[in-house]
């Protein structure tokens, strides 16, 4: 896939973050050096996004995710699909989450 | 394609502007020690680093879990472990990384002698928000004169040196007081040629909370007087601009309708709290008021944030000096006047306190000049 991520292969959070709801923003805090390009960041996530971080996991592939989602969701699989892809890469940019192969 | 994820700088994100409109727990302070390897003549807390009674009161790392697990399911963001000194915990180590793991920012207050290259290694991994280190001399002479500590100096640049070429960021502070203030200058230089971020210094040398009477001497004697203190922020330029600069909420030139009997006005304990090494919850470091303080090791940390505090809040004074001078003096906000230093100075919530009346008519003088409000003059 031209974005380097795929549906086939299993994502998940990083183990040097964590994620925490903080005054109803879902925030994304480093823990360990490396993790995001600039000194003194954090990151939030919107809703789509949390929605599909919460679905992460180290025994779902992000095409499993994807499927979930549409089901819950009730929105088209090919369009949940993108956003999953779209997120994952924005995350995988910046070592928030592991690319775990596809077991 | 849609944005998911927005990287934010920590001051631009939108926790501070919900802050600003009503109650939420931002941060807390974590006195983890009383203990320091130094003996500084100002200093508010410290005891031997070899204290044993004080030592077998520190809370645990069991306890100091507990209370930081509370302190984020109350929705804090950000922890600062300070002292005593904090590195003289054995299991420093293991806090910070506690406090890490729970998605806390952690800053660090520290005098910088206990560093090590295990300290550097340690940060570096797992980087601090900033290590805010306390600069109490440029010279051997100065620093050694404040901390009572033969070698200090020495072990203070070596442990600084290897914070600077680790990358760790580090914040600097001094304390203005009697032993340093011909050094202020140099100290000053000393920092700011070493970060890019700033500096502050702090001329207000509070009492003890342990309220010794000895050492509470020693501090009277290095405190400034009003003159003193409103020349070295004229001559820091950066701190007298920003007092310029903000003179109009600083004097409330009509503060006579002010006629409200409650002791706290300041927002003491609305998105802070602080924790004391043997587990006294305040709502301000200073506040040690025995009717202000929360025990956690009997009771629980949101019981205190949520039920505790609207009952300080609460308290009031009726005493004609305090209604008719501190809370209407206009000059209140270039005051370190609260109930808080009043507690420690007198030992009452509610009594106005001469030096600081005086430091803050000078730095009113100062600011204002010709344009003091009249009433004020003849205070």
């Amino acid at each position: 896939m031209k974005s380097g991520v795929s549906l086939n292969n299993i994502y998940k959070p990083s183990e040097d973050v964590v994620a925490r709801e903080v005054a109803g923003e879902f925030i994304v805090i480093p823990i360990a050096s490396g993790v995001g390009d600039l000194e003194d960041e954090i990151f939030s996530l919107n809703e789509s996004g949390k929605s599909i971080w919460d679905k992460l996991s180290a025994d779902k592939s992000l095409r499993d995710v994807a499927l979930e989602l549409s089901e819950e969701f009730e929105a088209p699989l090919e369009k949940i699909e993108k956003d999953c892809v779209g997120l994952i890469q924005e995350l995988l940019k910046r070592k928030i989450v592991v690319n775990q192969g596809n077991n | 394609m849609a944005n998911f994820v927005n990287s934010l700088p920590l001051p631009e994100f939108p926790l501070w502007e919900k802050l600003e409109k009503g109650r939420r727990l931002a941060s807390f302070d974590l006195e983890i020690t009383a203990r320091c390897n130094n003996n500084c003549r100002h200093c508010y807390i410290n005891l031997p680093a070899d204290d044993a009674d004080a030592k077998s009161k520190e809370l645990t790392f069991g306890q100091i879990k507990d209370i930081v697990e509370e302190a984020v399911s109350l929705g804090a963001l950000w922890c600062l472990i300070t002292g005593g000194e904090p590195l003289l915990r054995e299991d420093f180590f293991d806090i910070y990384l506690y406090i890490k793991k729970k998605g806390l920012l952690v800053s660090v207050f520290t005098n910088a002698a206990l560093i090590t290259d295990e300290h550097i290694r340690f940060f570096r991994k797992y980087p601090p928000r900033d290590i805010e280190v306390t600069v109490y001399g440029a010279t051997k002479k100065t620093y050694e004169r404040l901390t009572r500590k033969d070698g200090s100096f020495d072990v203070f640049t070596r442990g600084l040196k290897l914070l600077l070429e680790g990358g760790i960021k580090v914040r600097f502070k001094a304390m203005a007081l009697r032993s340093n203030v011909h050094e202020l200058p140099q100290i000053s230089s000393f920092c700011r040629e070493r970060t890019k971020d700033y500096f502050r210094f702090d001329p207000f040398l509070h009492l003890r909370f342990d309220g010794n009477k000895k050492r509470n001497k020693e501090i009277k004697f290095e405190r400034l007087t009003p003159e003193e203190i409103v020349a070295i922020e004229q001559a820091d330029s950066e701190r007298h601009n920003a007092l310029e600069k903000n003179c109009d909420k600083l004097i409330i030139k009509d503060a006579a309708h002010i006629n409200c009997n409650h002791l706290f006005h300041c927002g003491t304990g609305n998105d802070s709290f602080t924790v004391s090494y043997d587990g006294f919850f305040r709502l301000c470091s200073s506040l040690w008021h025995p009717d202000c303080v929360y025990d956690l090791k009997r009771g629980r940390l949101a019981e205190a944030w949520q039920d505790f505090i609207p009952k300080v809040w609460d308290m009031r004074s009726n005493r004609k000096e305090f209604l008719e001078k501190c809370r209407k003096c206009p000059i209140i906000n270039l005051c370190i006047w609260c109930p808080a230093q009043s507690h420690l100075e007198t030992g009452k919530l509610d009594e106005p306190v001469e030096y600081f009346c005086k430091v803050a008519h000078a730095r009113a003088e100062a600011l204002a000049g010709k344009n003091m409000p009249r009433k004020l003059k003849l205070i």
